[in-house]
């Protein structure tokens, strides 16, 4: 079972002073484009426990990139990078699928219910079978 | 989890209903075999707990409504059909005056601008629930209505455009209904989770503050047989999609209560008159008004699919059984809160 990601171990380099990284701006694109699918949630959320499960139910075992909001500078920067991702603003929990952002519980849940997201993840090379 | 209910004077207390009366009216409302009379459509007990129809108060309504001269037999099933509109008016002014009086004996009726006031159990006034509870009403009213046009409808020879209007019409009812739930949760989330709304039957059924999708699409799935394969496959897969998603919004509830619990416990949740954690409060109730707009997501989904599936003739077959149900599980409970309670 995967665990999740805390956003501090991404950055080797992190040190408590709380100054930007030059490459911060990358991570997030880097860590999207790496993945078939991705999660992106806030630490505690039930939400994202509810997307978790929906996406097992369909034999799909993502990471989950934690974000803390005790930690608030990271927590903006992320959501930052995000924005810059997927060109819009994104709202927690968020899933990014195949490197573009597919939506939040929403649009799981919704194209759960019409079938339509089993091929969407076997297209983009989250599911096999 | 509804424990506050009794205290709310306008929630669905049993106490509301005058019994005796009740029990005539459910006769009456079965005198006819079994077919919808019209009478009968207008007296099916309804579910909003303001409803009290006293003795004096129905004897008033058919002295006024029905002509004053006394006709022959089949002039009165006449003017019946034709007053009954003005009838349900009636009633629902009826209802209503009961309802204030009763607020009025108990030294809680607050006359304001506010139409409706529905008070708390500290006497602070929700007018996001008054009001829910007054759309409520309505919205039961209309429904009865969208559900008698689909009984006409599937027993006619209407074509399957005009048939797919009235599927959308009743569809668009319940979403209708999803839209009200989501504006109550934000005024009162735990009165939407108790379902506090809803008779007595209803709730015992109550999965996230309303249906559980999977549960009616089993119920349904018999009663619109004989279906053609693909479309008995969609139904039953859908019935498994929906079991899926419910579970998960189900577990993910019971993680959010079990964090609910340890923020009281801790006394983080504001409870004191003031409190500097009123904002971790708000966020964690904030948590249970998504799970009930997300539950109510789920359901408008699972409606869509249904309808989607099944062909615009089946689609009013299967919400007319969807409306029956309901209106069965409400006429259960006023005739167990009847049969259940001494007589004054």
């Amino acid at each position: 079972m995967q665990e999740a990601i805390p956003y501090k171990t991404w950055l080797p380099h992190y040190t408590t002073t709380k100054q930007p990284l030059l490459n911060s701006d990358v991570l997030a694109a880097e860590v999207v484009s790496e993945n078939a699918i991705i999660v992106f949630a806030r630490r505690g959320c039930c939400m994202t426990h509810v997307l978790k499960r929906l996406l097992l139910c369909v034999g799909v075992n993502p990471p989950v990139f934690e974000v803390d909001d005790n930690e608030e500078d990271e927590a903006r920067r992320v959501l930052k990078e995000l924005q810059t991702v997927a060109g819009e603003e994104v709202q927690l929990p968020a899933v990014f699928i195949g490197g573009k952002l597919f939506g939040g519980l929403d649009r799981v849940m919704a194209t759960h219910i019409t079938g339509e997201l089993v091929p969407i993840l076997k297209q983009a090379g989250a599911l096999w079978l | 989890m509804n424990s506050s209910s009794t205290q709310f004077v306008t929630s669905g207390g049993m106490g509301m209903y005058d019994h005796m009366h009740q029990l005539s009216m459910w006769g009456e409302s079965f005198k006819s075999n079994g077919s919808p009379h019209p009478l009968s459509s207008m007296l099916l007990p309804n579910t909003s707990p303001s409803l009290i129809i006293t003795a004096d108060m129905k004897l008033d309504n058919q002295s006024e409504d029905t002509s004053g001269t006394p006709g022959p037999l089949n002039k009165y099933d006449q003017e019946v059909t034709k007053s009954s509109e003005k009838i349900q008016r009636r009633l629902a002014q009826n209802r209503e005056a009961a309802r204030k009086s009763r607020l009025r004996k108990k030294g809680l009726y607050v006359a304001s601008g506010v139409e409706a006031s529905h008070v708390g159990f500290n006497g602070a006034v929700n007018s996001g629930i008054a009001t829910f509870e007054a759309e409520y009403g309505h919205w039961l009213e209309e429904q009865q209505k969208h559900v008698s046009d689909l009984r006409a409808a599937v027993t006619s020879n209407i074509s399957d455009g005009e048939m797919r209007v009235l599927v959308e019409a009743s569809l668009n009812h319940y979403y209708e209904l999803f839209r009200m739930k989501g504006a109550a949760a934000k005024a009162d989330v735990f009165y939407v989770m108790s379902g506090l709304w809803k008779s007595s039957a209803e709730r015992f059924f109550l999965w996230i503050g309303g249906f559980r999708p999977s549960e009616l699409i089993k119920i349904l799935r018999p009663k619109i047989e004989p279906l053609a394969e693909p479309q008995l496959q969609g139904i039953c897969n859908l019935g498994q999609l929906c079991q899926q998603a419910e579970d998960a919004l189900s577990q993910g509830m019971d993680r959010l209560q079990q964090t609910l619990a340890q923020s009281v416990a801790d006394g983080q949740l504001g409870e004191a008159s003031y409190s500097p954690q009123i904002d971790t409060a708000m966020e964690k109730l904030d948590g249970v008004v998504r799970f009930v707009r997300q539950a109510d997501h789920l359901r408008k989904a699972a409606l869509v699919q249904v309808s989607q599936i099944l062909t615009p003739r089946q689609a009013a077959r299967g919400l007319l059984v969807l409306g029956e149900y309901f209106e069965r599980l409400r006429a259960l409970s006023q005739v167990w809160a009847t049969n259940t309670r001494e007589p004054e």
